[in-house]
């Protein structure tokens, strides 16, 4: 619960600070992704538009690399062949089960490269300063779809409702709903309680974390390219970069470790 | 909540949006990299597997083929054995035989020339008794003439 008060304590002075910059000074900084068209009638954001580049670049990769597949692997090859089997196990390894593991390595390894290919390609020049102005406000056409709540709120979503799901599958109704709603003991009844504000809170602390970091990230790199334009930007891109590949992992990690939990049972597990 | 929501520009649509993105790249990926990775990996494995076993299966057959060479050795250089000494005894009982042979046949033509020789000494002893006999009665003829 630490972890969720740190960021909600981020994002609201992000909040605050940003409210403070938009109207006075020419810094340039919307919280929220802008809507550069429609669809029929679809909003379309800058965000959204970006979400499909790095969509398109994954799936993209993906065939050809799928049309190069030899038995005996180049370079490339082997270093893809490396990562996958090494997450792969890792994931093996967490969740002390094939089967488990083999059912959730492709949602785990898709967030990761997902949020990490998301996270990395912001730093392109052109995302966030080519963009259109509509009379006085400028609405750049590409936008880190990280620094959206509706994309990292989504993946929270899906996040967590595997997770619940998949408890709910493995330990069965009763036992599942046991863990939340409990009688048996005053004690058990307030560590229920604990657990359902815990569980929903995963929603708020996994979209935040992102959504926080990366939006932070997107801020600190303006205001200091800002003040100062030559030679400090540079480590903070290298940081950014870094944290952008660290979010990634986490929210990855999160979710495979939050699924282990919800497949264990309480009562085995010690 | 909903001034919330504005603020973060959440719409339902975006994020049902993102959502419906995340599913299709998902499936996306584990079609065409996660899956066909995995299998090459898979295949792989079971290549090198199958090869490690050929390379043993032929390294047993090259040890098994050693055993019975070398036993197809032995065992000719058994009968080889075997032939030379009953050679060697054929050869010795062939020799004795014919030592033996050439003795019986030596001794043989020693009795015939000694038989011959026995005869021929007995015809040259009839042959002169036979011309003493003539030469005395010629001698007495002469005698007898002369006496007249």
């Amino acid at each position: 619960m630490v972890g969720v008060d740190l960021v909600s304590a981020t994002s609201t002075a992000v909040a605050t600070a940003t409210a403070a910059v938009v109207h006075e000074s020419p810094i340039h900084v919307s919280l929220k992704a802008e809507v550069i068209g429609h669809l029929l009638g679809f909003p379309i954001t800058n965000s959204l538009l970006m979400t499909w580049i790095v969509m398109a670049l994954l799936i993209g990769f993906a065939i050809w690399f799928r049309g190069t597949l030899k038995m005996i692997p180049g370079k490339l090859q082997a270093a893809v062949e490396w990562a996958i089997e090494g997450a792969y196990g890792y994931v093996v390894e967490t969740f002390e089960s094939e089967k488990l593991a083999k059912q959730f390595f492709p949602l785990i390894a898709t967030i990761f490269l997902f949020v990490l290919v998301a996270n990395e390609l912001e730093f392109i020049p052109g995302v966030g300063s080519i963009g259109l102005f509509h009379g006085t406000e400028f609405a750049p056409l590409l936008r880190a779809p990280a620094a959206d709540l509706n994309f990292t709120l989504a993946l929270a979503f899906i996040s967590f409702f595997t997770i619940e799901i998949t408890g709910l599958a493995v330990l069965g109704g009763l036992k599942y709903a046991g863990r939340f709603v409990n009688f048996s003991s005053p004690v058990n009844f307030a560590v229920g309680l604990i657990e359902i504000i815990s569980n929903l809170g995963r929603l708020v602390s996994f979209s935040f974390r992102l959504f926080g970091n990366i939006f932070a990230g997107e801020v600190m790199i303006l205001v200091a390219g800002y003040f100062v334009p030559y030679l400090l930007p540079a480590p903070l891109l290298g940081f950014e970069m870094f944290i952008g590949a660290i979010q990634a992992l986490v929210f990855a990690m999160l979710t495979m470790f939050f699924i282990k939990l919800s497949v264990t049972d309480p009562h085995e597990a010690h | 909540m909903s001034d919330l929501f504005g603020a973060f520009g959440l719409q339902i649509p975006l994020l049902i949006a993102q959502a419906v993105n995340f599913a299709v790249l998902m499936v996306a990926l584990w079609y065409f990299l996660y899956k066909p990775v995995m299998k090459t990996l898979e295949s792989r494995k079971q290549l090198i597997a199958s090869g490690v076993h050929a390379a043993e299966e032929a390294e047993a057959k090259a040890a098994k083929a050693d055993d019975e060479a070398a036993k197809v050795v032995h065992g000719a250089e058994t009968e080889a054995e075997g032939i030379v000494s009953t050679a060697r005894e054929s050869a010795q009982s062939e020799r004795q035989r014919i030592i033996k042979e050439a003795e019986a046949r030596a001794a043989s033509v020693e009795k015939d020339a000694e038989a011959r020789a026995k005869e021929d000494a007995a015809r040259a002893l009839r042959d002169s008794e036979k011309e003493i006999a003539r030469l005395s009665m010629l001698a007495a003829e002469k005698v007898l003439r002369t006496e007249k």
